[in-house]
């Protein structure tokens, strides 16, 4: 019976723990959207795939160049889940044609 | 393993994610002017230009690679463009686009490759567009010398430098895009101030009037210029320090340089990319025309082999006929399979000078120059 208990409970705390990680890394998304938008599209985001080190670097060289973050620590768990360097790469986007050829005259 | 739940987090959110950008991407976005291009970013423009295109000396402009550091300007009102030249010149000018016109007007064939092409190859990964082996295109580039330029304006002999800025800045404190180059680059015939580009003046990519900087990264050659000024000292902004340099000594990957050991970039190596068939592509077990570019910054490509069997045998590819410093020379080798089953192609190039591809690029923090001998794989299929 304690057994039992003891699993339970610490299946409920790693369900809790996953909540919490989930919830910060949807506010480090909106961070993300907020941040880092406002300068460039998200793609130039999703594109890398860095370590923690390297993203803190750019989160600093971002905020030196004016960006404002005001939850930080969420962006980074967010980038890091998503966009870390133990993720694999994600495969070409490719825009939409926006080429008109020209009539021969 | 031990469990980790932020491990199987990341997994289950990358996923999810990932396959929504992919959707929204491929959906959403047309750059006008532009067929479809690999998106990396579409604010501002960094577009790759797929390897299928390569098939032409010239690269159309609708295929040409953009690179973008900050977004773009409005577009240039022709009738009150000024170029500033000014700094250590006698008599600083104001030039409209008919004073830049009136000079002798030259046409330079040169092949622009952003320093950061093939940074997606390296490991371990840098930060940086993860381009692969698109940021790149040959054109015909129209118009004056600079030389003439800075003759009109009577440019001191001491001044060593010139520095040029366009017409683009940035967002926030984003450092405005300001490169230098070393006078005697400056004053090389085939450096100007191009007003055209296969003909053509696309305001995407830097016109009215774009400086040329043949056989050196494409970073050197600044989009939208609106001044030249002559200086003593190379600037010291972000763009060249500690941006856009490459360390002295080779490092082991993944460990940073000493910023005093950074150089800046000069000139380009040599380099040549597979283009047809692409990698992982399935083939018919039937003759095929293994093609490709080869460029080598300020000299000519001299040679190029192909081995299809992962580097133990080479033979030599065709070259187009133009052997020229600054534009690259396409390739192509005619191959009839002897067997199905998968195969490693390579290409390797040498230049004028005897410089030759290496097998591995030298991994630098920045990811810059990369120029590896060039492998596909492909799969020929057994016969129907």
């Amino acid at each position: 019976m304690r057994t039992v208990i003891l699993v339970g409970g610490a299946t409920l705390l790693a369900l809790v723990a996953l909540a919490a990680d989930e919830a910060t890394v949807e506010r480090g998304r909106k961070e993300a959207g907020l941040a880092c938008s406002p300068c460039h599209s998200l793609r130039l985001v999703q594109s890398q795939r860095l370590s923690r080190a390297a993203w803190n670097k750019e989160l600093d060289k971002m905020t030196g160049w004016g960006t404002k973050i005001t939850d930080r620590d969420a962006l980074l768990e967010y980038l890091l889940a998503n966009y870390g360097d133990d993720k694999p790469p994600s495969p070409p986007a490719m825009s939409k044609n926006g080429f008109t050829p020209r009539k021969q005259q | 393993m031990p469990f980790s739940r932020r491990r199987l987090f990341a997994t289950l959110a990358s996923g999810a994610i990932a396959s929504q950008v992919a959707r929204a991407a491929d959906d959403t976005v047309a750059i006008p002017g532009k067929r479809p291009m690999i998106l990396h970013n579409d604010r501002p423009e960094d577009l790759e230009t797929p390897v299928r295109y390569f098939d032409s000396w010239l690269t159309p402009i609708e295929v040409f690679f953009v690179r973008q550091h900050l977004p773009r300007p409005q577009a240039i009102d022709l009738e009150t463009y000024r170029l500033t030249v000014n700094g250590m010149v006698a008599k600083p000018l104001q030039l409209t686009l008919a004073d830049l016109k009136q000079l002798p007007q030259f046409t330079v064939p040169a092949t622009i490759e952003c320093t950061g092409n093939g940074r997606g190859f390296y490991s371990p990964k840098v930060p940086g567009i993860q381009w692969m082996r698109g940021a790149i295109g040959n054109a015909e580039w129209r118009g004056p010398r600079v030389s003439d330029v800075l003759k009109m304006a009577g440019v001191n002999s001491s001044a060593a430098f010139i520095e040029t800025d366009g017409a683009d800045v940035g967002l926030a404190s984003t450092p405005d895009f300001v490169r230098s180059l070393p006078m005697n680059k400056a004053l090389h015939p085939a450096t100007i101030l191009a007003l055209s580009m296969n003909g053509q003046t696309p305001d995407i990519h830097g016109f009215p009037v774009r400086l040329i900087v043949p056989g050196w990264d494409g970073t050197s050659s600044v989009k939208w210029v609106v001044r030249i000024s002559a200086t003593a000292q190379a600037n010291t902004g972000f763009f060249m320090n500690p941006g856009y340099r490459y360390p002295k000594y080779a490092l082991p990957p993944g460990t940073p340089a000493k910023p005093a050991e950074l150089e800046v970039i000069e000139g380009m190596p040599v380099k040549s990319c597979i283009t047809a068939p692409e990698d992982q592509q399935k083939i018919a077990p039937e003759p095929i025309t293994i093609r490709g570019f080869a460029w080598a910054g300020e000299n000519a490509i001299e040679r190029v082999e192909i081995s299809v069997d992962g580097g133990s045998r080479w033979r030599d590819a065709q070259l187009s006929p133009k052997k020229l410093p600054f534009a690259w020379r396409l390739w192509s080798l005619e191959w009839q399979p002897a067997d199905p089953g998968y195969y490693t192609l390579m290409s390797r190039a040498t230049d004028t000078a005897g410089r030759v591809q290496p097998i591995v690029s030298p991994w630098n923090p920045s990811g810059y120059l990369w120029n590896a001998i060039d492998r596909v794989g492909i799969t020929v299929e057994k016969s129907a």
